[in-house]
């Protein structure tokens, strides 16, 4: 796209007459390499000789995405022509999972240097829905494993890197719809596997890392709901998950209260526990309005302590608010807080955060206070 | 139109106390930009000269030059992108895809030139309407950017957005549409690029836009997404598009204009928005950049003038937040 964070260092309206020259040199040899690719392919010379020469621009620009295209249509009859056995002199034949390999490899070294450049994806993509349509299932599987391992390292340099995140979405979509093995297995083995224990435990793991990491608190709000109903867990069960997430995010706060992403997942908890929250985003399933009521105080009260220490931190007050409208959702009435308190906590918002005064007068008309 | 970013940099002199805007520098930057073709970056930004020209053409409408550009160079230009198949690429001899698709259409629509088309490409309207219908996938209501299928939150936005300033959008199943915008929504009241992804003040743009161009925004949450469209306003008064990033100025217009569109621009400081935006121009070279000190470009300059003008600085044209076009231009398309 544009150039984000880039910082200018020296003025380039000022150039040598000597770094204008190379300049210009360097546009001439670029003219040239597109200008050959192009003919090329638009002549339907789809030899692996024009496809180096297409990793070569590639690998100069990879946000060009018409040559991408280009790319695609080469290897469709490259991989075609490799797989048919009809024999071709004029030709040299390489085998599809060599051809296979080498885009693996293109585009995994031009992800390190772009990792946000949306065709370098796509094209990956592109070539592992290609592989498997043309390999055997075993092949396949263990190509869209290894790319759990490089959508991992991906995100060990950048953790939030949006890209990789649904990247990785999609590759476990893949490797549970993709057959376990080739062969049928023993009565009651389930041919597919379902990844949401595994993809929970990474979760975990990022956030272990750096709790601010929202994208990760993000995919785990979806994880759960989905590995609940795959462990058929029961009542007792399903409310120790809610208990246990809500201890860790708890913690969370508590290590450091100014985090956006902790107490967005936060108000994820909270959500599931609304009579409105739909069915395929609960935790429990079997909460009475009384138990909600003490979930609420429960939250209250700790948050409250929390505040006791951090007075001048807005999202507690934020927190408070959302709890005690949602108490009063469910006509908890106000035993664990008065008005007094309601309007404490939103003069608090105003008097902290100034940026959102707008919504904030908005709220205190809406909570009549 | 060339990208390429400088010669100037955002906010390198100390601005006068009360805030300008150099509108003539930005207009002479946005000028200059087709001259460059002496620098490599100029031919690296060919993939994205369509797109280029829109966000120019639209920054000069909306700073009050609608005439700074030739409007038959710039109708030829975007002819001269366009496919049989009815799609635009990014220049000629690349290929079409939604996404310039999609330019090509604001600039003929900012420049009342869909005559002009009919005039020279037979059912040109019709034809573009076409490409872009053919792209809905009618399994799950979204669309794919190209022939190669990507699927994307952004290309079922800029269809709904061509199609409507066509006067086209019956040729595609809008129901079904909604529908894929709803399956991208979370339990923040953000939304994704598809369903289960994280929410994005991009996404947010194109989803809400979406919603807006069929008028289903009472599937929206409002409360809960403009607060979480207010959250992105850090302290410096710059907006980021997601928990805990930095703040941009492209990111003045996606949260900005989405709070717009749910009414809610007064949920921010609009003063402090705008002193960041102006932060980052060049009072010199002209041209605006992500953060102050780094470089401009035309794609931050016209998402930081049409932030301003949704802010209501003084002296600029009223921009539509769905369109990101003058608000004149998609008035006359749409009817109203």
């Amino acid at each position: 796209m544009a150039s984000h964070g880039i910082t200018r260092v020296a003025d380039s309206t000022v150039r040598s007459v000597e770094s204008r020259q190379r300049e210009l040199q360097q546009i001439a040899a670029y003219k040239d390499l597109v200008d050959i690719v192009n003919t090329k392919v638009a002549e339907r010379w789809y030899t692996i000789e024009v496809l180096a020469l297409v990793t070569k621009l590639l690998n100069e620009n990879p946000e060009y995405y018409t040559i991408w295209n280009h790319r695609r249509r080469i290897l469709g009859s490259l991989l075609s022509e490799s797989l048919s056995g009809a024999p071709d002199s004029q030709k040299q034949k390489q085998p599809a999972e060599d051809l296979i390999n080498s885009d693996l490899q293109l585009t995994f070294g031009l992800l390190r240097k772009f990792p946000k450049c949306y065709w370098i994806w796509n094209h990956r993509h592109w070539i592992l829905q290609k592989a498997e349509s043309l390999l055997d299932v075993t092949t396949a599987r263990r190509l869209w494993l290894g790319e759990l391992q490089l959508v991992s390292k991906m995100l060990h340099s950048d953790s939030r890197n949006f890209h990789a995140w649904n990247y990785r979405r999609f590759v476990v979509t893949q490797l549970e719809r993709i057959p376990v093995s080739a062969t049928p297995l023993p009565d009651a083995t389930p041919s597919k596997q379902s990844l949401a224990e595994s993809e929970f435990e990474y979760t975990t793991k990022m956030i272990k890392t750096n709790l601010s990491n929202f994208s990760a608190w993000h995919n785990r709000s979806r994880l759960i709901p989905r590995l609940l109903d795959e462990r058929e867990a029961d009542i007792a069960t399903r409310r120790k998950m809610l208990d246990d997430e809500l201890a860790l995010i708890c913690t969370a706060v508590n290590t450091d209260p100014f985090d956006q992403s902790i107490w967005y997942y936060h108000q994820f908890l909270m959500s599931t526990l609304s009579p409105d929250c739909p069915r395929q985003s609960r935790l429990a399933l079997d909460l009475s309005n009384q138990d909600r009521q003490r979930y609420y105080e429960h939250e209250m009260e700790y948050i409250r302590e929390i505040l006791e220490d951090e007075e001048d931190c807005k999202w507690i007050y934020e927190a408070l608010l959302h709890c005690a409208s949602s108490y009063l959702d469910i006509d908890g009435g106000t035993k664990t807080f008065t008005t007094v308190d309601m309007r404490s906590w939103l003069d608090a918002l105003k008097r902290l955060d100034p940026l959102r005064k707008g919504r904030w007068d908005e709220l205190s008309r809406s909570l009549n206070l | 139109m060339s990208l390429v970013s400088g010669p100037g940099r955002g906010g390198m002199t100390d601005l006068p106390e009360e805030l300008r805007l150099f509108v003539d520098k930005h207009v002479s930057y946005i000028q200059s930009l087709d001259t460059r073709k002496d620098e490599l970056e100029y031919w690296l930004t060919e993939h994205l000269r369509l797109n280029g020209l829109y966000w120019g053409l639209t920054a000069l409408h909306l700073l009050g030059h609608p005439d700074a550009l030739p409007r038959h160079e710039v109708v030829d230009f975007v002819l001269s992108c366009m496919h049989e198949s009815g799609g635009f690429g990014a220049a000629p001899g690349h290929d079409a895809h939604m996404l310039y698709t999609v330019s090509g259409v604001q600039i003929l629509a900012t420049l009342d030139a869909f005559d002009d088309l009919e005039a020279r490409v037979k059912s040109g309207r019709q034809r573009i309407g076409q490409y872009i219908a053919d792209l809905q996938d009618p399994e799950s209501g979204t669309f794919a950017g190209d022939e190669w299928q990507e699927k994307d939150t952004r290309f079922l936005y800029g269809a709904l957005n061509a199609l409507s300033l066509l006067g086209l959008l019956h040729l595609v199943n809008v129901d079904k549409a909604v529908e894929h915008v709803q399956s991208c929504a979370n339990f923040d009241g953000g939304y994704g690029t598809s369903p289960g992804a994280e929410s994005h003040a991009g996404q947010v743009f194109t989803c809400l836009g979406a919603l807006t161009i069929t008028g289903r925004l009472d599937l929206v949450d409002k409360d809960k997404l403009g607060a979480w469209l207010s959250e992105r306003q850090l302290k410096n008064g710059g907006l980021n598009g997601r928990p805990e990033k930095k703040e941009d100025v492209c990111y003045s217009w996606w949260v900005l204009s989405s709070l717009a569109m749910l009414n809610k621009v007064h949920w921010i400081d609009g003063k402090k928005l705008a002193s960041f935006i102006l932060h980052c121009q060049d009072p010199e070279l002209g041209g605006f950049a992500d953060r102050p000190g780094d470089m401009v470009d035309v794609f931050h300059t016209v998402f930081g003038i049409a932030g301003l003008s949704l802010l209501k600085f003084p002296g600029l044209a009223e921009v539509d937040p769905v369109y990101c076009m003058p608000r004149v231009v998609t008035k006359r398309c749409l009817g109203q």
